[in-house]
């Protein structure tokens, strides 16, 4: 029979409680609306709230946006830089990791900054200010959003194309008549699927959550609702948390679903 | 005119301090299967990745079925082209696989199911259509990938060390397939391998090339039989090189380790020249006598290897060390390592070599 590792146990014991403790307490707190008996209270005055609908709704819409977009940047750039400029696979890596380094309140600031005048070059206009309208807001907060997504888009694709021979693989389509968008969206981008989705997922939980940009950009996000309920009521944020969080796992189950169903493909073609 | 020409094709990488590839000429007939032999980094992939598009040229001109194709881009060229790790693409099935050059030039549906149904029965993987690649042995995959590659019905044909990732068995088999295959559909073909038997065993020509240079082109039997070069002759199968001194070149006399032998390729040598004669180790015998044109060297058995069909005998004949190999037979009577013997061949086997 095999011995117990007490000290192992120990340690996930320790690790386990240092998770579990605070959403336990969180959860028990989020039931405790009323008086003396736990009730979901607190969840359907929070969820029938209707900023509540309305910025988790912006915020999804606007997570789906940043995806779309991150995925048109990071896709097409990351596999140019891996077939034709390998050497310069380090910089551009440094470059996806510089949103770690910079806050997001520099980066909300640095556009405010820079794009609430309009942007004039020698002379031309090149374009209008694009914090006068909502939809020009929503754009800014689109791109800012890709760069607080892009370390771990840039991370989750690089990784899925070293996973194939991207090299060969386009050669061979090429050879066969195809063209770059027919090679990148009939070859590529399907043998990337789980890394797209692992990218998206994690794109999509950050943008949920996010307060800094949509804050100072004042757009109607679900990350500065929940903000603002933390500083008037108790209950409710708690139980918004709760609901985030299952959110979180649903979305890592999904991840962990997709990437089971489809690693012997990936692994096999090798 | 030839089907494929390149002339005077050169490659030089950035920052490369010698061409991968210089000065390539060759001409290549309709239906001719053409093999590139030589080692990694002798510019035989290079060479063959110009005409697929995939690497541009320095200088020089490849002309393709009477147009000039060194400007085109890959997609442009229909030119099939099957690689050593297969690149199958993952995510579609041995039908998807082999129908997609068909259906990204816009076959119609029907056509290109019937095209894949005719390349399988090809390829003898008619019940395989529905699996993906990962389900497939590298063999399978190979011939999915060169039923991919006839599919779109190319002018022609390369081959890059196609076989180089599979065991040697699955090898032979699939080198036969491929000749055949090659055979039925009359394809030109180009073939790239840095391995001398399959090269000599498949193609019409080989061209044998070193640092970036063609040494030597000929058909099989002229490049194993009478190889131009001491490269060709070392690359190409087992030799014995032996350094000799002319003693009466308008008899062929020379001296080899001190002893008289006769040549019949001294054409252009002066007396008590050094010149080297390369030896197939076939053409050698172990004889108590011979015919009285043949040459004898008298040496010592040092070493016995039993090959399977062949028994190699190296013998000491001086300071050279020379390799003769005799065919297996129950009652051959192989001598003892030690004993002194006498090394006969005929005076027409022995090659001078630039």
């Amino acid at each position: 029979m095999r011995r117990i590792n007490w000290f192992a146990w120990l340690w996930f014991t320790l690790g386990a409680l240092y998770f579990v403790l605070p959403l336990w307490g969180t959860l028990i707190f989020s039931l405790q609306k009323r008086r003396g008996v736990l009730s979901l209270d607190a969840y359907s005055a929070a969820l029938g709230d209707p900023r509540f609908v309305e910025t988790f709704v912006f915020s999804n819409f606007m997570a789906i946006c940043t995806i779309l977009a991150s995925l048109l940047l990071i896709v097409p750039t990351a596999y140019w830089v891996h077939l034709h400029l390998p050497r310069w696979r380090p910089v551009v890596e440094f470059v996806s990791l510089l949103p770690f380094v910079i806050p997001a309140i520099v980066l909300v600031f640095g556009f405010i900054k820079l794009y609430s005048k309009p942007i004039v070059l020698l002379g031309i206009p090149l374009f209008p200010s694009l914090t006068t309208s909502n939809l020009s807001t929503n754009l800014l907060l689109i791109a800012g959003y890709t760069v607080l997504s892009l370390p771990y888009m840039y991370r989750a694709v690089d990784n899925g194309l070293r996973a194939m021979d991207v090299g060969t693989l386009t050669e061979a389509a090429q050879s066969l008549g195809a063209g770059w968008w027919t090679i990148l969206w009939r070859v590529i981008l399907p043998n990337l699927r789980t890394a797209l989705l692992s990218g998206a997922l994690l794109t999509f939980a950050i943008v949920v959550g996010e307060l800094t940009i949509a804050t100072f950009l004042a757009r109607p996000a679900f990350g500065p609702y929940l903000a603002l309920l933390g500083n008037h009521r108790a209950y409710e944020p708690a139980a918004l948390a709760i609901v985030s969080f299952l959110l979180t796992w649903v979305a890592m189950g999904l991840i962990d679903r997709v990437t089971r169903g489809t690693r012997d493909v990936v692994a096999g073609s090798h | 005119m030839p089907f494929l020409q390149l002339a005077n094709v050169r490659k030089l990488y950035p920052n490369a301090a010698a061409a991968a590839v210089e000065n390539f000429s060759l001409d290549v007939e309709a239906g001719e299967f053409v093999s590139l032999l030589g080692p990694s980094g002798c510019g035989k992939t290079t060479t063959l990745r110009m005409i697929a598009g995939f690497e541009t040229l320095t200088a020089g001109q490849i002309v393709m079925d009477g147009k000039a194709i060194e400007e085109m881009r890959p997609n442009q060229r229909n030119i099939g082209m099957v690689f050593q790790s297969y690149a199958l693409f993952p995510n579609m099935t041995v039908a998807d696989n082999i129908g997609f050059g068909l259906s990204v030039g816009g076959s119609a549906k029907a056509a290109i199911q019937q095209r894949v149904r005719e390349m399988l029965a090809l390829i003898k993987l008619e019940e395989l259509g529905a699996r993906y690649p990962y389900q497939l042995s590298g063999g399978q995959q190979q011939r999915v990938a060169l039923a991919r590659a006839l599919a779109i019905r190319p002018k022609l044909l390369l081959l890059d060390e196609p076989l180089s990732a599979l065991d040697a068995k699955i090898r032979v088999a699939l080198r036969n397939d491929i000749r055949a295959i090659q055979r039925k559909l009359g394809i030109t073909t180009l073939y790239v391998t840095h391995d001398q038997e399959e090269a000599l065993s498949l193609s019409d020509r080989v061209v044998v090339m070193n640092h970036g240079l063609i040494e030597q082109v000929g058909n099989p039997f002229e490049i194993y039989n009478f190889p131009r070069t001491t490269y060709v002759a070392q690359f190409v199968g087992t030799l014995n090189l032996l350094d000799a001194v002319v003693v009466e070149p308008t008899a062929g006399s020379v001296q080899i380790q001190g002893q008289p032998a006769h040549t019949t390729s001294l054409a252009g040598c002066s007396q008590g020249e050094q010149i080297r004669l390369a030896l197939r180790p076939e053409l050698l015998a172990l004889k108590s006598t011979g015919q009285a044109d043949e040459n004898r060297l008298a040496g010592v058995v040092e070493t016995i290897a039993f090959l399977g069909a062949v028994v190699r005998i190296q013998v000491r004949v001086g300071e050279a060390l020379l390799a003769l190999d005799e065919f297996n037979n129950p009652q051959l009577a192989v001598p003892a390592v030690g004993s002194p013997v006498f090394v006969y061949f005929a005076r027409s086997s022995c090659l001078k070599l630039l």
